[in-house]
């Protein structure tokens, strides 16, 4: 009796055509993503039906915690004359130059390296006697840029450093509150583009968690209209539905 | 002979790779929602001062709800999302009415209290597929409805092909600008009776209150509309509204 000879096949799969489709898919995201910028507090944006969408460029976000501090983010032109970096040195300059007009006696100022450091950072937000203490970490290298992260965010144990812009909800014109001279000083920057878009309306892009106080948002939006930064936007997310 | 190079490794790497670069990328993208505050300058003269009748002002005050009994100020928090719960408050006019709100020697005078209490509710939507706005829209809707009925015969124009064909994508650009422009005219047009609506809110209230009411300002065509303090008056008719019915 002769045996039933079973071919043996091999189980080699030729993973050749896999590999290709997961390059492509590769491609794709790489392409078409766009980093999330990390930013001291996580907030979830209230749902509007507005499908306006945001801005990119020439836009100053005003990102505020239910606690009610504020950071900034600069986003410029990609042009290489306003270049996120030129501009950010340029914010620094003006500025101190803003406050240190009502702090004659105690001002303070930025060494090149500092100005450097700052011209990399994405949202920023301490207070400016605190600053160069704050940018002066950047040249501990990685380590420093892990400190200044958990700085913004509040958890690096230090009681005596502050995270936010400080920012006071009496205000008036003649004594403008750090929030309101970095606003200023973002119009008066030199981006004539950044300025009009601030003008428009469009330039000032406000962040806040839809579970913040009415409080605290009001307070923001008060100190925005003293400098007369009347027209702002309201950063929301697609309600699902629409009408 | 022949030469096979095994792709596995190559794959479960580039899997890695796309796992990596999906969970790092922000695909929607944020939308954005204008608005335009008046000054915070005191105006000089009367005159230039922006002045609603009574007739034609709705003030909506947005309050968060809190629990009842003898610690108040606790917040109540919606037990699926865990968001601030805000309640809708409405009245037309002047507070308590033409009247007001105070008596002789500031007593206050329940009996004018014009304040309403409403819902922020989506449309309900009845088995025939049609739409019935229901709680503040509703309301708001009813004052509107001047400006709607023209707003949504524009729409209709719009979907029957009146503005142009909406065939490709740029005529279809091309009817919307045209129809926006006609809407946002009838909007602002004077000869129409339409509502002036003051936004209040409570510090307490939640920001999400905020936005979901200038929401109904677009979805209702309301032109007029702006975002202002609380009064003395305001507060004191919240508490007796709470006190007459039991909140």
């Amino acid at each position: 009796m002769g045996r039933v000879k079973i071919a043996r096949k091999s189980t080699f799969i030729d993973m050749t055509a896999m590999s290709d489709v997961t390059v492509l898919l590769l491609t794709f995201f790489m392409l078409t993503s766009t980093f999330l910028s990390k930013e001291p507090t996580t907030v979830i944006t209230p749902a509007s039906v507005s499908t306006e969408k945001v801005q990119e460029t020439n836009v100053l976000q005003v990102l505020v915690s239910p606690k009610g501090q504020v950071w900034l983010t600069m986003n410029n032109d990609t042009s290489a004359q306003w270049s996120n970096a030129n501009m950010r040195v340029a914010l620094l300059d003006q500025v101190t130059e803003i406050y240190n007009q009502s702090h004659k006696s105690n001002p303070v100022s930025f060494n090149a390296q500092q100005k450097q450091a700052f011209s990399k950072l994405g949202a920023f937000g301490v207070p400016l006697r605190q600053m160069g203490e704050f940018l002066n970490l950047a040249d501990e290298g990685q380590e420093g840029l892990t400190k200044m992260d958990e700085w913004l965010a509040g958890e690096d144990g230090n009681p005596n450093h502050i995270t936010g812009i400080p920012i006071s909800k009496e205000n008036s014109e003649d004594n403008l509150n750090e929030f309101q001279m970095w606003i200023k000083a973002a119009r008066q920057a030199g981006n004539d583009n950044l300025s009009q878009a601030m003008k428009d309306g469009m330039g000032v892009a406000i962040k806040a968690d839809q579970n913040t106080s009415f409080e605290v948002v009001h307070m923001v939006m008060d100190n925005l209209q003293t400098i007369k930064q009347n027209k702002f936007t309201l950063l929301t997310a697609l309600k699902a539905g629409g009408e | 002979m022949q030469i096979r190079v095994d792709f596995t490794p190559m794959v479960d790497m580039n899997m890695l790779l796309i796992t990596f670069f999906m969970l790092c990328t922000t695909m929607i993208k944020s939308q954005t929602l204008t608005i335009a505050l008046p000054t915070n300058e005191k105006v000089q003269n009367e005159e230039n001062m922006s002045q609603a009748s009574a007739d034609d002002a709705i003030t909506i005050i947005i309050d968060a709800k809190k629990k009842p009994g003898p610690t108040p100020g606790t917040l109540v928090v919606d037990s699926v999302n865990g968001n601030v719960v805000n309640e809708i408050y409405y009245y037309d006019g002047k507070p308590g009415g033409d009247a007001g709100m105070f008596g002789a020697g500031g007593a206050v005078l329940s009996e004018n209290n014009n304040l309403k209490k409403s819902d922020l509710l989506s449309d309900e939507v009845n088995s025939v597929g049609d739409h019935k706005a229901r709680g503040i829209r509703e309301i708001i809707q009813d004052r509107n409805k001047a400006v709607l009925e023209q707003v949504n015969a524009l729409k209709k124009d719009l979907a029957d092909g009146k503005f142009g064909s909406l065939e490709t994508k740029a005529e279809r650009e091309e009817a919307m600008a045209k129809y926006n422009e006609a809407a946002s005219k009838v909007r602002k047009d004077e000869n129409l009776k339409k509502p002036v609506i003051i936004i209040k809110s409570t510090p307490e209230a939640s920001y999400r209150g905020l936005v979901d009411i200038l929401d109904e300002m677009q979805i209702n065509s309301i032109s007029k509309y702006q975002i202002d303090n609380l009064t003395d008056a305001d507060l004191v008719m919240l508490d007796d509204y709470r006190k007459h019915h039991n909140e």
